[in-house]
């Protein structure tokens, strides 16, 4: 079915809106060009099958307070919208803060609402994941039994390689992340055989950019991550944490921030600091959502379309 | 030294007062905080903090002047159970400014650089009796 050129001509049109302008987002600049000249620039199809896959992200099942008192029914409400998405993804990525607190009670509520996605899931960690701040062994044995060190693991779909990354166990100052040596280590390993074509889509919670050092939105050894993956025509690197859209741009690699399923945050310097932001109750879903993706093809951006639940 | 000659002179009311006046006139505002402005400076905490309920950090209703980790229920690093800090305004002060620099080891890693909303967070806490 994937190799079907009807269903990959099926997602070719999806891009068009019916309006003769194709979108894409790239580096936070959402472009648009004539549908004559998408065809001419389209590049003749490779390794890579087309298919979509939705982020989710910041669920914090479990948190009650004033910014969202039902965080259950708005990531319910995101089911829905993925039940509804036009083309059916082919799996869905959690870039963490499943829960708020980690309990084995908030575990078992999360699973059970997300399980009715009917569509696997895979998982990175936030640090509201992670037992008194520094047992990731609940979370792995839930989340990612067959990760490696403390929940870092890769996959291969389709002919794009992903690879979750865990940045939520170490600290520095203002409470960015850290991926530590050892999963430095692993990463190498794991990217070394992979040829410079292959697309490469890097899943973590704090984001892999700098995005605002002074309320920890970042990670703190990011570059030498970075390093390793310069080399590939392809990078995306897709982050939770910061609950709103935000995207960065260097060489190859789009950097993007999604919403979260339950409440939103002030933007980069506004206001007193990072924490839930409280908006009119009926202007919330227009804050919250998720993320859909498009792989189409090697060496080219993957398309980016966020959608609130509003 | 300013700390050790208030804790010496504890008793005297007079003397208390005049170093308190001066600790302000230092320039350490941490005791002439806004209240009001304190209670929207505070979501820089909610993220972690709730006033009645443990979260990712403990409840903070009646932290001022509190003993440091001893809000039953709360899991505290062995780090902060050791401390033996208390909670006075001087201390959140330090605290925010940088809490593994106060307790390596502490769970808490983000501070407020911003000495004002500092100051207007303890206000509001101190509030929260």
């Amino acid at each position: 079915m994937d190799h079907d050129p009807t269903r990959r001509r099926a997602l070719q049109c999806l891009s068009w809106a019916g309006t003769g302008a194709l979108f894409t987002m790239s580096g936070g600049v959402a472009s648009s060009v004539m549908v004559e000249t998408a065809l001419a620039a389209t590049p003749a199809p490779q390794a890579v099958a087309p298919f979509s896959f939705v982020q989710i992200s910041d669920t914090h099942i479990g948190f009650k307070k004033p910014a969202n008192p039902d965080v259950v029914g708005t990531l319910r409400e995101t089911i829905r919208k993925i039940k509804a998405l036009p083309t059916t993804p082919d799996f869905i990525i959690h870039t963490g803060d499943i829960t708020q607190l980690a309990t084995p009670e908030q575990f078992d509520t999360a699973q059970q609402i997300l399980s009715e996605l009917k569509t696997p899931i895979f998982f990175t960690p936030g640090e509201h994941d992670i037992v008194d701040g520094a047992n990731a062994q609940p979370y792995k044995a839930r989340f990612a039994p067959s990760a490696k060190g403390d929940g870092w693991y890769s996959f291969d779909h389709r002919g794009v390689h992903f690879v979750a990354l865990v940045n939520v166990l170490q600290f520095v100052d203002a409470g960015a992340g850290k991926l530590g040596p050892d999963q430095l280590a692993w990463l190498k390993a794991d990217l070394e055989p992979l040829s410079a074509s292959t697309p490469i889509v890097l899943m973590s919670h704090f984001p892999l950019w700098p995005l605002y050092s002074q309320w920890g939105w970042e990670t703190s050894d990011a570059a030498e991550a970075l390093a390793l993956v310069r080399r590939f025509g392809s990078v995306t690197a897709l982050n939770g944490h910061i609950h709103q859209i935000q995207q960065h741009v260097e060489g190859k690699v789009v950097f993007h921030a999604a919403r979260s399923t339950a409440f939103p945050q002030p933007a980069p310097g506004v206001g007193p600091g990072p924490g839930p932001l409280v908006v009119p109750p009926e202007q919330l879903r227009g804050f919250i959502g998720l993320t859909s993706l498009e792989v189409r093809a090697h060496n080219a951006p993957i398309p980016i379309t966020d959608t609130t639940l509003a | 030294m300013r700390r050790s000659n208030l804790a010496c002179l504890a008793g005297v009311a007079a003397f208390a007062l005049a170093a308190a006046s001066s600790a302000v006139a230092a320039g350490e505002p941490f005791a002439h905080g806004d209240p009001v402005a304190g209670k929207i400076a505070y979501q820089a905490c909610m993220g972690c903090h709730a006033i009645d309920d443990n979260d990712v950090g403990p409840k903070h209703r009646g932290v001022v002047g509190r003993a440091a980790a001893s809000v039953p229920g709360y899991a505290y690093s062995t780090a902060l159970k050791a401390s033996g800090i208390v909670w006075t305004p001087a201390m959140i002060d330090r605290w925010l400014q940088g809490p593994q620099k106060l307790v390596p080891g502490a769970k808490m890693f983000f501070s407020i650089p911003n000495p004002k909303q500092r100051a207007d967070i303890i206000a509001y806490l101190a509030t929260q009796k």
